[in-house]
């Protein structure tokens, strides 16, 4: 048979299973997964709009608000800088009256004020009539959002949203028709195992890429939605495309490594617990792992290529903090190169395990 | 005697008692979860920390036998809440891990084969079968959560003395309390898991799955959103702020213990809806 022939096979096999992973009741939650970060980041562009367009009706301008000096009483600063957006005092402020009532001891009256000048909001501290601590920041920081979501991709979408996504999909392509009792229909066809394989693969990968990535990209743009136009488009016009690119490849990266993995998982082991636990502490130490070992893994590749280091969580226990070295991120074509390189190895263990495999609905 | 001869007569033996019954079934399925050698292996492994503990109470009393560490090792080596803190988080993922392998296998496999009309057949209700299904994992979990627990409290107040005890008695408290709510929450979600997916492999990556990536979902929200009362999501977290509060230690920034409680709460109760609605003596089969 032409190599034509086995590719029409390949693809034959995968447009019928594609079917099944994108619309089975099963693949639910694999969507919700991938939708999250985007539904979340969705969430606060939101809630920066309206809070723009809601404090935007009270602004005060910066220059009066510059001129209000730590000392200032809270009737100056209302003279200064008009109605505030939200003036409140506080619960002690309450209590400290009560007590005062009672002719007890002598609790500061505290008073809160937030004013905003169109791009930032200052917090205004007062303890009796008298302000203590001025403070502004912007209302949106773009700086802070790339940041976050450089953490969001790696931390949550990487590690956890592809990774159990990934397990899920791949894992149920052999794994999930032994479960059904349904193999042995694919088996029945005649086409070599390494066909079906590679069929199966192939679903699985356009599933999982277009849907993460998608998911990936959702989640970029949503979070580029509520900043400033002057910035976004100096972002779009030097870096943007090529980040959302990276993003987007280092997701799709992640998929074919993972999946490669997680279906010769299937094909090897009836447990897919035990590789899943095995890979996730694997994944998750390796920032701590000598320089060698760190580059045995899927993440230390599609990590080198997102184009913003994730923020180094100050919260890690110290120990932690000690013995992370990570090891030199490698060029982009060699992280590329390494992750296919993975995926053919355990592609091609895999396609040894599936000519062998027998059917034992028995056992399962 | 010829077949048709047989007539119905009543059962004259003993009837057992109602909690009786109720450990017909863990006793069966402690006994099969004991033949599986993952499970044994697990179990072991998860005691090692337990070792480590009661050892580092022993040098605790016994720090003449560091005097080459100075005085450093008198601060390093107190047993206190942070102590024990540190102990229930670390056997709290051993549970977790035991019960994604053990867990599954508990319920799933009644579903899948269309068993359980034959155990509500008899005198078993859903709540009794949930609740000797529990059990098992009641029995499964406490040998590496509050049973070490409890002994190391045990092995500190015997080394330090009445004094020690009378002032920290809420410690053994705490983790007897502690672990038995991480204990109800942990089996309602490996058991509805495994109602709800039927597949006992799926269900068990499902367990797992679920404990991470809500804890990952809820430090995204907190980071995007810019607020913190996104961590009572993530069920490890707002367990270990009950248990901060229970050990009367500092509580962690975030919701507080009581909010944490309630969120605890709706999350037992949402699993226990999820139980209910899957476990039903008939199935309509279209």
């Amino acid at each position: 048979m032409s190599d034509a022939a086995r590719l029409r096979q390949v693809w034959m096999i995968a447009r019928l299973q594609l079917m099944r992973v994108f619309f089975s009741k099963r693949s639910f939650w694999v969507y919700l997964l991938a939708l999250f970060p985007a539904v979340i980041f969705l969430g606060h562009g939101v809630e920066v709009k309206w809070k723009r367009e809601r404090w935007g009706a009270q602004k005060t301008s910066e220059a009066a608000l510059q001129s209000i000096r730590r000392g200032d009483s809270d009737e100056e600063v209302l003279r200064k800088a008009g109605t505030p957006v939200t003036d409140f005092r506080s619960e002690s402020f309450r209590r400290h009256r009560a007590h005062m009532d009672e002719g007890g001891g002598s609790e500061p009256e505290r008073r809160y004020m937030m004013f905003f000048d169109g791009a930032n909001r200052w917090d205004l501290r007062f303890e009796n009539g008298i302000l203590q601590n001025k403070r502004s920041r912007p209302l949106n920081d773009f700086d802070d959002d790339r940041q976050i979501y450089a953490g969001v991709f790696q931390y949550f979408y990487l590690r956890l949203a592809i990774f159990f996504g990934c397990l899920g999909i791949f894992m149920n392509l052999f794994r999930g028709e032994m479960l059904d009792k349904t193999l042995h229909y694919w088996f029945l066809i005649p086409v070599r195992r390494e066909v079906l394989l590679a069929g199966k693969y192939l679903a699985g990968l356009m599933a999982s890429v277009l849907i993460f990535g998608m998911g990936a990209v959702l989640s970029f743009v949503l979070m580029l939605w509520p900043q400033d136009a002057a910035q976004l488009s100096a972002f779009w016009q030097a870096e943007g495309a090529a980040h959302l690119f990276w993003y987007a490849a280092a997701a799709g990266l992640a998929c074919a490594g993972y999946g490669s993995v997680f279906l010769a998982s299937g094909l090897l082991l009836r447990n897919p617990i035990i590789p899943a636990v095995v890979i996730l502490a694997w994944e998750s130490i390796n920032g701590i792992l000598p320089t060698l070992l760190q580059k045995l893994s899927v993440l230390y590749y599609v990590q080198a290529l997102c184009p913003t280091p994730p923020p180094v969580d100050a919260n890690a226990p110290l120990l932690v903090r000690l013995l992370s070295a990570p090891a030199e991120p490698p060029p982009a074509a060699v992280s590329v190169l390494g992750v296919v390189a993975v995926t053919a190895v355990v592609l091609w263990l895999s396609a040894r395990a599936v000519r062998r495999l027998e059917i034992n609905y028995g056992v399962e | 005697m010829a077949v048709y001869r047989r007539g119905y007569r009543r059962y004259q033996g003993r009837l057992t008692g109602e909690w009786e019954r109720l450990m017909v079934l863990p006793r069966f399925a402690w006994e099969g979860l004991l033949q599986q050698r993952l499970i044994a292996i697990l179990f072991v492994l998860a005691l090692f920390w337990p070792v480590g503990c009661a050892l580092f109470i022993y040098l605790s009393h016994h720090l003449d036998l560091l005097q080459g560490f100075g005085g450093a090792a008198g601060n390093f080596f107190q047993v206190n809440g942070e102590f024990f803190f540190v102990f229930m988080n670390v056997q709290s993922f051993a549970a977790i891990i035991l019960s994604a392998f053990a867990g599954p296998s508990l319920i799933a496999p009644d579903l899948a084969n269309g068993a359980l009309p034959l155990y509500f057949s008899r005198p078993l209700t859903r709540t009794t079968y949930v609740l000797s299904r529990m059990l098992v994992l009641v029995g499964v979990l406490s040998p590496v959560t509050w049973i070490p627990g409890l002994v190391l409290f045990a092995m500190q107040s015997g080394m330090a003395g009445w004094g020690w005890f009378a002032e920290n008695y809420r410690f053994g408290l705490a983790v007897v309390g502690g672990f038995f709510l991480w204990i109800l929450l942990v089996s309602l979600l490996a058991m509805a898991c495994s109602a709800y997916v039927r597949w006992r492999v799926v269900a068990g990556a499902l367990v797992l799955g679920l404990f991470f990536i809500l804890g990952g979902a809820a430090e995204l929200a907190n980071a995007v959103l810019r607020v913190d009362w996104a961590s009572a999501l993530n069920p490890a977290r707002s367990m270990e702020q009950v248990w901060r509060a229970m050990l009367g230690l500092r509580p962690l920034p975030g919701p507080d213990a009581w909010q944490c409680a309630v969120c605890l709460g709706v999350m037992v109760a949402v699993l226990a809806v999820v139980l209910s609605r899957k476990l039903r003596p008939v199935e309509v089969v279209s």
